[in-house]
Formats: structure tokens, C-alpha cells, sequence
């Protein structure tokens, strides 16, 4: 009869972030161990806290399948020596599938006659197998750091203390990092891990929530928001509901019990942020807010039960008013100058030792920031004098007691103390979200100024760094440059700033206090080029767009980002157009006859009519006449999808001139006017996309 | 309620009837209880060792001329090595808390991650703090590598910062107001020495002079090195690691000087470690006091 099989591997605390994915890769390999076996089972789960990984398969099979194999061994001439005697071969070969040599049969096959055994494999109780594969299955779990802590040197997310596994009532024996498995679990740590005997897998749960520890983590999470949502309530306030801190608390706790605690209303005058990350951060405490503002009120999470609450609590507090005084004290260390006065200590701090000091690149990012303004001024005009301002302020934080102390603060402590200094709000915000987006769905610098600074601080990183050769790699990415780079295409996508990026990384290339060539900055220049295409490949792709889309439109596709992205969803709705796809083979035939003949567009010349002779072409020529000008408007208009469409339309008349005329006749001059009518078809389908690209729906 | 020095009494006890030995603190100054040579060889040895002291610290730049109640130039750790690791560790561990008068059952314990490095000695280790109702007071510590080489066995540290413990056991808020015994004050000992150390460190150490000494220390350790005396040149390694830490408490040195200085104290403590288990340490004693 099926039975369950449990697995709990007791460990010392584990860090919260390690918990679930060991737990998934301990039920995938469970699982994929017993299919490598031949053992069956239903169903299977796992659950688990900061000190148990625990896996469950319900209705394992009490054997595992029964086999009968062939396996083919050496050649048959083999089989026997001259004097009849079974050869070491043979007998080797029987031997290893456990059967006497006289069983052993031939097979012929295209390649000759071979020895063949067969084997029966009879199915092996589960218990067996279980001992034989766990101590493989927990060895082979991977932590984002792992450890050693016992002669045998088993690594591990931390030290392994206890091994209980059980299949029905029986108890898995194996051995691992010197601990011998058996049926005890251990209880909540605060009652001295008081263990007891688990009789059987179904039992875990129940065993475990007698020892007042919730060992199932959605359940943990449901307790843990009701319990956090009506302590909140009773405050007569919301709950901050922070969803890592949430995720942290469920794997930090056995058993989660909220403490409310108060700190003094004076330290409301701190900062939000930083308030914030002393309680979230500092001390994994949830803020209560009322509206959006924060109130004196904060929530603990303790592992343990409610004895006991007020000396919890009263530590709780203790703790949080000497960190808050730490950060008043700092705070008030910092508002004593001016940022502006700051300016000064960051020729002292290094950006990077090739390019110099923080104070450099803030006076690169003032010159990318006022061409960058310049460029768009016709378009888009900008506070100028803002702009200005938010890049001499940019870094001037990175020197301040607090961002020394809490470096995730740089920026927001900008804007605080940009506000005390009585700057323009503007600027403040500007500041306070130069480093914008901070993660791929978190918002960009709200303001025109700021996104611009924002904007030109993320193209001096991308140029700085490619120019003294430290860009990323596959493994390695010190300075975020990918996620700046993707920051700078959503400022440039979501504020629609017809921005030429690669002029940009020219101007930005020419400030850096690097020695370069001409040829050496093309170089970079292309490298850059392709590093912020990808990145924005990657963007476009996960909006849904396909690679060959993207690929179609990469021609000038940093010039204007904001236009490219209108091309892109142009050639992706038009593609659905059944005359699209044979248009697109047609196109490719075109582009493909103009690139052997190594035709160039300049030397073309334009077509003239009355040097054309075939009705084919002529019906061509006028319809390409008919809509030129009216695709070259729409494209100018960013029409995309009109433009595309009316390409389209053109579809039989290409159809009919490359079935009808002879595109490289004899006559030179006839050669050149009809090889200039299929460059004007080009140039006008690349001035939205180059459909060559595009693959045909498979 | 314990007192500071009965604080130290009862973990003594505690961890000598758990087998360790006793040491007294090591004379020499250092920014933290693992620069003793009891831990810093008995980490590298391979054999068997449990032992236990109370030592001071001394971190110049964390000095604030007595007036921060919770930062000082100067301070107590108490500090337990074992090696092989005993299964148990986290549960006598606990059981010393216990010993310390604190009811488990009515405090929220956890185990924070927190992984150790020490640039200057090329270590570090695998562990947590440990937070009793927020408050960190323990470092929790399976050391890993020394001097950037695996080690074998595994030792685990336990470092207790004993004001901390002390302010949550007498219910205090600023460190000074700890009762050291029935009659004295933290304050009472500590206070003159902190403001003092702190003017010395921040505003009257002569520069040139920790420069000058850096030096002397650094090439006797090389010195000594050569001539195959690995625990006379460890104190050369301590010297020069506190020389450091005033240079930079008196801010004398510029970011590069700064990482520069800790690559040649780095160097000389390879130096040693080298040389220390090319003697091979597991003839050695594993415990130098």
C-alpha cells in the first residue's frame, strides 16, 4: 500500500532570503530523484521555515517499478575463448548486470553481432531508495552562500543539526555531516527547542503547531497580515504593509506575534525616508501611517508567543530611540552647512580612479545636462537654471553624515536637505530623484529638469565606464550599468525626449578625463551603442514585441528613441496584413539585388520616367510616385502605421515588375534607372523599418 | 540584576564549566577580541580548543569625548573559541543567556544574517547577531578562512558585547550609568578616559610620529618573519593595525593612503599566518596567551 514520506532537514537559523528556493529545489530534486528510481508517488509539497526545510510526498509506492532490460554488451565473437571457456569480457559484462554468463544471449545488428544481457530488475523497496538518494538530494542544494562547519565538509546554507525522515511510520536511516536521521522535530526555539516524536508524515503540521511553530509559510503569511492588520487597527491606524518585509518576516519567524511599540513625537521631524529605513531596515519594525504620513506608532514582529509583551516591547522601544537619536544626531550634524557648502569635500571623494572625483563627474553631468537641454530646447523647453542647479547639487549628499551612514538614502537626502536650504521645490525634486528609476517598475524623476540631470548622470556612468574599459560582463556589473542604462531609456520612452543618444554618448565620450584616439573612440562609441541597444531590445521584448521586430527597426534606433518605439508598433500591427509577409520576401529580393550590385543610393541619380521602357515598370514607377509623398509626410508626422500601409499597397505592382522586367539589363543606363527605382522603394520601407528583418510566421 | 563585572563573572563560570579555559585579556591594544592571539592562532591550529576571555577594544574613531550614550573609543567584549564545534553550540548558547538571568520565553530572540570579513587579516566568516528584543548582543561567527586559506577544522566565535547586555539587563539608556559593581559607575572608570582618548585621537596624536612607528613595526614584523618567530611578529601585526586605526581616526589619511595602509598590514599578517602553519601548527599548543 502507498504510503507518505516526509523529509525535515533541522538546521541552524537560515537567512530569511535562502528559505524558498531551497525549498524549491529540495521538492524538485525529491521528486526527480524517486522518477530516476522508478518510484511512484501522487502528490508532492514542501514547507519550511528560517530552521526547517521540509519536503512531503504523499502515496509513494512501496517498491519501485520492476524492470526488464536488454543491454547490449561486446561483440559476440567474445562470448567464448578457443577452449570453450567463457571469456574475461563475457564474464565481465554478466557479471555487471548480476546474471551467470551462460544466460547470456546474442543480438545482431547492422553493425555486427553483439552480447546481450537480460536483466531483470526487480523493484526495490522505497525505504531503500530513500536512504540510498537523500543524503545526494541535501548535498546537492544550492545557497546563495554556503558554509562549512564539520570535518566531513559538507556545505551548506548553515549547519545541519537534525535529519528526521520518515516513509509511513518507519524511519528513513541514513547519516549526514555526522547526524544520524531519526523521528524527532524540534519545537520553537524560546521554549528551549523542545522536540517530540513524529509517528508519521501526515502528522508534521499538527506535531509541529504543538510545539508553536507554524511550519507552513502560507499560513505563517496569513497569520502574520491579520495579526499585523489588526494590531494596526487597534492603533486606530494603517499598517505600512511592506512587501519584502512581509517576505523577510515570514522566513525570519516560527511563530510571528506583533508587538506595538510608540517612539517619542519629536522624531517625526526626522526625514520620512529615513525614518522609514530605521524601522523597516534598521530594525525590521513595520511603520504605521495615518494617511500617508507616518505616525509615532511601529509594529515588531516577534518569533515567539505573547508572554512577556511588555518587556518585548520596552526593548523594542530602547533600541529604536538610540537609533533615532543616532540619525538626529547626524541630521543635525548635516543641516549645520548648506549642501551648496558641501560642494567642496566631494573633490576628495572618488568616483572612479580614472575619472576622478565626485566633483568631476558632477561638472560632467552639468555640461551633458546643458547640452541635453540645448537639444531639445526647440521641442521641449525646459528651466534651464534648474537643470543647472539639480546637477551642482546632484552629489553634494554623498558627503553627509547620513548617506554616509545609510548610503540607500543618496538622493532622497538631497531633496530634504535642498528643502531646508529653502531651494525651489523644483530643484529639490530633482534631486531627490536623480537616481530614478531605483528598479525596473519603480518611477522615473517626475519633473522635465530632473529627468534630464537623472538622465545625464546615467549617460556619464555608461560613457566613463566603456571608456576606461571597465563595462560589464556576463558575471559582473559593479557600477549597475545595466540598470542605468535601462533607466535612461524609460526616461527617454516615458518623457518622450527626442533625444539623439548616440550624439549624446559623443559630447559625454569627449568630457572624460581619458586620453582617446579617433579610431579608439569609435570604438567605444560602437560599443556603447550596442550595449544601450540590447538593453533597450530586452525593454522592447518585454513589452511583447518580437526580436525581429526590434531588429527591423534598429537603424537609427538611438537617434530617437520615443520615434523608434512608434516604428516598432507600427510594423507590428501592419505585419498582420496578409500582403505584408510576401511583401516582405519581395522586399528582401529587392534589398538583396541592390546590395550585389553594390548600388549605392548617391550615385544613383534618381529615375526618370521617360527612361523607362516596360509597362510593368512604368505602373511601379508611378505607383511608387503616387505614394512617396505621401509616405515621407506621414513619416514625418510619425505616422508609422499609414506610411507602412500605404508600402503595402505597392505590393502588386512590385509583384509584376520583378515577374515582368529584368532588373539587370544589358544597357547600363536602362540597369542604373531600375536599380535607382528599387533604392527609392528601400529607402523609403527603412525610413520606418527594415522588414528584411522580419521572419516569416512559421 | 547583574553588575558589569558580575556580567564577566557569570560568563566565565559559565563557559569554564563548559570546558573552556579561562585566559586573562591579551596586554597589547586592539580594535576587536579576535585579534587576540588565542583566537587568531587557535582559528589557524587544528587542534582541539575551547577557550574563553574577556577583552577591551579599542576603535579610535568610534570615540565621542564620553558624550554619545551608546558610542565609545573603548569597550569590553567577551569572547568564547571552540573548535571542533560541539552540535549543541546554539543551545549552550542559550543556556548562557539563561545563566545571565534572562527568561527566554519572555524575550524575542532571533538570529539576524550577518557574515564576517576582515580585510586587514584576509578572514571571515559565516553567521548572525544576535538581537534580543532588537538589540544586537551577540557576533555569532563560524570562521571560514584566515589569511585567505581554508580552514580545518572549523572554530565557531562567540563574541558578547557586554555593555549592550549590561544595558538591557539593568534597564539603562546610557552606557555610563552602569552600575560597574554595588559602588562604581561605568562613567566613574570610563568617562575621564573617553573624553581624553578622544582629543587624543581626533585633535593631538602626532602624525608623523604613527607614521614613523608604522614603519618600525612593519619591518620588524618582516624581520622576524625571516627569522621564523611567528607570535613576536603577530604583535608587530597588532601594532600596526592600531597605528592604522589612529592615523585614521585623526584624519591624516586620503582614500588611497587609507587602502594602501590596510594592504601592508594585510601583507605582514600574511606573512605570519604563513609562516605560522609552515611550523606546523598542529604540533603547536593551539592556545598562546
Amino acid at each position: 500500500m502507498p504510503k507518505d514520506f516526509i523529509l525535515e532537514i533541522g538546521t541552524e537559523p537560515l537567512p530569511a532570503r535562502f528559505v524558498k528556493p531551497a525549498l524549491e529545489q529540495l521538492l524538485r530534486k525529491t521528486e526527480g530523484a524517486c522518477a530516476e528510481n522508478r518510484l511512484k508517488h501522487k502528490s508532492g509539497k514542501y514547507c519550511g521555515t528560517l530552521r526547517r526545510l521540509a519536503v512531503i510526498l504523499e502515496g509513494v509506492d512501496e517498491k519501485s517499478e520492476a524492470l526488464s532490460q536488454e543491454v547490449q554488451g561486446p561483440s559476440a565473437r567474445l562470448l567464448k575463448d578457443e577452449t570453450g571457456a567463457f571469456t574475461p569480457q563475457a564474464a565481465g559484462f554478466a557479471k555487471k548486470y548480476g546474471i551467470k554468463p551462460q544466460t547470456l544471449e546474442t543480438v545482431s545488428t547492422p553493425k555486427g553481432e553483439f552480447l546481450l544481457a537480460k536483466v531483470d530488475i526487480p523493484g526495490e523497496p522505497a525505504i531503500a531508495i530513500f536512504s540510498r538518494i537523500l543524503p545526494a538530494i541535501i548535498a546537492s542544494l544550492e545557497f546563495p552562500k554556503s558554509m562549512e562547519w564539520e570535518e566531513s565538509r559538507l556545505r551548506f546554507g548553515r549547519p545541519i543539526r537534525t535529519l528526521t525522515a520518515l516513509y509511513g511510520k518507519r524511519v528513513v536511516p541514513f547519516k549526514l555531516a555526522g547526524v544520524k536521521s531519526g523521528r524527532l522535530v524540534q519545537g520553537l526555539e524560546v521554549y528551549g527547542g523542545k522536540p517530540a516524536a513524529l509517528t508519521e508524515p501526515g502528522r508534521y503540521r499538527l506535531v509541529l503547531k504543538n510545539l508553536l511553530v507554524i511550519v507552513d509559510s502560507e499560513e505563517r503569511r496569513a497569520i502574520l497580515t491579520q495579526e499585523l492588520q489588526k494590531t494596526a487597527k487597534q492603533l486606530g491606524a494603517q499598517l505600512d504593509a511592506d512587501a519584502d518585509l512581509i517576505e523577510e518576516t515570514v522566513y525570519m519567524t516560527e511563530h510571528p506575534v506583533p508587538v506595538a511599540g510608540a517612539f517619542r513625537k519629536e522624531f517625526l521631524e526626522l526625514p520620512a525616508p529615513l525614518l522609514s529605513l530605521v524601522l523597516k531596515k534598521q530594525l525590521k519594525f513595520f511603520p504605521v501611517r495615518e494617511g500617508a504620513a507616518l505616525t509615532n506608532s511601529f509594529i515588531g514582529v516577534r518569533d515567539g508567543i505573547s508572554e512577556g509583551q511588555k518587556l518585548v516591547r520596552e526593548g523594542y522601544e530602547r533600541v529604536l530611540e538610540a537609533r533615532l537619536r543616532d540619525a538626529a544626531f547626524f541630521i543635525t550634524r548635516d543641516m549645520a552647512a548648506r549642501l551648496e557648502d558641501k560642494l567642496p569635500l566631494l573633490e576628495r571623494v572618488t568616483y572612479q580612479k580614472d575619472l576622478g572625483s565626485m566633483a568631476q563627474k558632477a561638472e560632467r553631468v552639468g555640461r551633458i545636462s546643458s547640452w541635453l537641454c540645448e537639444s531639445i530646447r526647440q521641442q521641449r523647453p525646459v528651466k534651464e537654471d534648474v537643470a543647472a542647479l539639480v546637477s551642482r547639487l546632484c552629489y553634494a549628499d554623498l558627503v553627509t553624515e547620513v548617506v554616509k551612514e545609510f548610503p540607500e538614502l543618496q538622493g532622497a537626502m538631497g531633496g530634504c536637505y535642498a528643502r531646508h536650504d529653502g531651494c525651489d521645490e523644483r530643484v529639490a525634486l530633482g534631486l531627490e530623484q536623480f537616481y530614478y528609476p531605483v528598479a525596473a517598475r519603480t518611477p522615473i524623476a517626475a519633473t522635465d529638469e530632473g529627468a534630464l540631470v537623472s538622465l545625464a548622470g546615467k549617460i556619464d556612468s555608461l560613457a566613463g565606464s566603456f571608456a576606461v574599459g571597465v563595462a560589464p560582463t556576463a558575471s559582473a556589473d559593479p557600477f549597475g550599468l545595466r540598470r542605468q542604462a535601462l533607466g535612461a531609456l524609460r526616461i527617454l520612452l516615458e518623457k518622450q525626449l527626442p533625444i539623439d543618444l548616440d550624439e549624446a554618448f559623443v559630447q559625454a565620450l569627449s568630457l572624460q578625463p581619458v586620453g582617446l584616439d579617433q579610431s579608439q573612440k569609435s570604438k567605444i562609441l560602437r560599443q556603447l551603442g550596442e550595449f544601450v541597444w540590447a538593453r533597450a531590445a530586452a525593454f522592447f521584448e518585454e513589452m511583447g514585441h518580437k526580436s525581429d521586430e526590434i531588429r527591423s527597426v534598429r537603424l537609427d534606433g538611438l537617434k530617437n528613441l520615443p520615434r523608434t518605439f512608434r516604428r516598432l508598433a507600427a510594423v507590428h500591427v501592419v505585419r498582420r496584413d496578409p500582403d505584408f509577409e510576401p511583401l516582405a520576401a519581395a522586399f528582401k529580393r529587392a534589398a538583396n539585388i541592390l546590395r550585389q550590385a553594390q548600388f549605392q543610393q548617391e550615385n544613383g541619380g534618381g529615375s526618370e520616367r521617360a527612361k523607362l521602357q516596360d509597362s510593368a515598370e512604368l505602373a511601379f514607377y508611378d505607383a511608387l510616385t503616387s505614394i512617396e509623398g505621401q509616405v515621407r509626410e506621414n513619416v514625418y508626422h510619425d505616422g508609422f502605421e499609414a506610411g507602412l500601409k500605404s508600402l503595402v499597397s505597392i505590393k502588386p505592382h512590385l509583384d509584376q515588375f520583378f515577374d515582368k522586367v529584368m532588373v539587370m539589363a544589358e544597357d547600363p543606363e536602362l540597369r542604373r534607372q531600375r536599380l535607382s527605382l528599387l533604392a527609392r522603394l528601400v529607402g523609403l520601407f527603412k525610413s520606418v523599418a527594415d522588414i528584411s528583418e522580419l521572419q516569416g510566421r512559421s | 540584576m547583574l553588575t558589569f563585572q558580575e556580567l564577566i563573572l557569570e560568563l566565565q563560570r559559565f563557559w569554564a564549566h563548559q570546558g573552556c579555559l579561562l585566559i586573562q585579556p591579551y596586554d597589547l591594544e586592539k580594535g576587536a577580541g579576535t585579534f587576540n592571539p588565542a583566537t587568531f592562532f587557535g582559528a589557524l591550529a587544528t587542534a582541539p580548543t575551547a577557550v574563553a576571555y574577556p577583552e577591551s577594544c579599542r576603535r579610535p574613531g568610534d570615540g565621542r569625548y564620553g558624550q554619545n550614550p551608546n558610542r565609545l573609543g573603548k569597550y569590553y567584549q567577551f569572547q568564547v573559541l571552540i573548535k571542533p564545534v560541539p552540535a549543541k553550540i546554539i543551545d549552550i548558547y542559550l543556556r548562557s543567556l539563561k545563566a545571565l538571568g534572562l527568561d527566554l520565553k519572555k524575550h524575542d530572540l532571533r538570529w539576524i544574517e550577518d557574515d564576517w570579513q576582515s580585510p586587514t587579516l584576509g578572514a571571515s566568516g559565516v553567521g548572525w547577531e544576535v538581537w534580543l528584543d532588537g538589540m544586537e548582543i551577540t557576533q555569532f561567527t563560524y570562521f571560514q578562512q584566515m589569511g585567505s586559506i581554508a580552514l580545518s577544522p572549523i572554530s565557531v566565535e562567540i563574541t558578547y558585547g557586554l555593555e549592550r547586555i549590561a544595558l538591557y539587563l539593568q534597564k539603562k539608556d546610557d552606557v555610563f550609568d552602569l552600575d560597574f559593581n554595588e559602588r562604581f559607575t561605568y562613567g566613574d572608570l570610563h568617562r575621564s578616559q573617553e573624553n581624553q582618548f578622544s582629543r587624543y585621537y581626533f585633535e593631538q596624536a602626532d602624525v608623523a610620529m604613527l607614521r614613523r612607528h608604522f614603519e618600525d613595526y612593519e619591518k620588524e614584523a618582516t624581520c622576524l618573519v625571516k627569522a621564523g618567530m611567528p607570535l613576536p611578529a603577530y604583535d608587530c601585526v597588532m601594532k600596526v593595525s592600531h597605528l592604522f586605526n589612529v592615523l585614521d581616526a585623526r584624519g591624516a589619511l586620503s582614500v588611497t593612503e587609507r587602502a594602501q595602509y590596510i594592504g601592508r598590514v594585510r601583507h605582514i599578517a600574511r606573512q605570519v599566518i604563513n609562516l605560522y602553519l609552515e611550523q606546523s601548527p598542529c604540533a603547536q599548543a593551539p592556545i598562546h596567551a
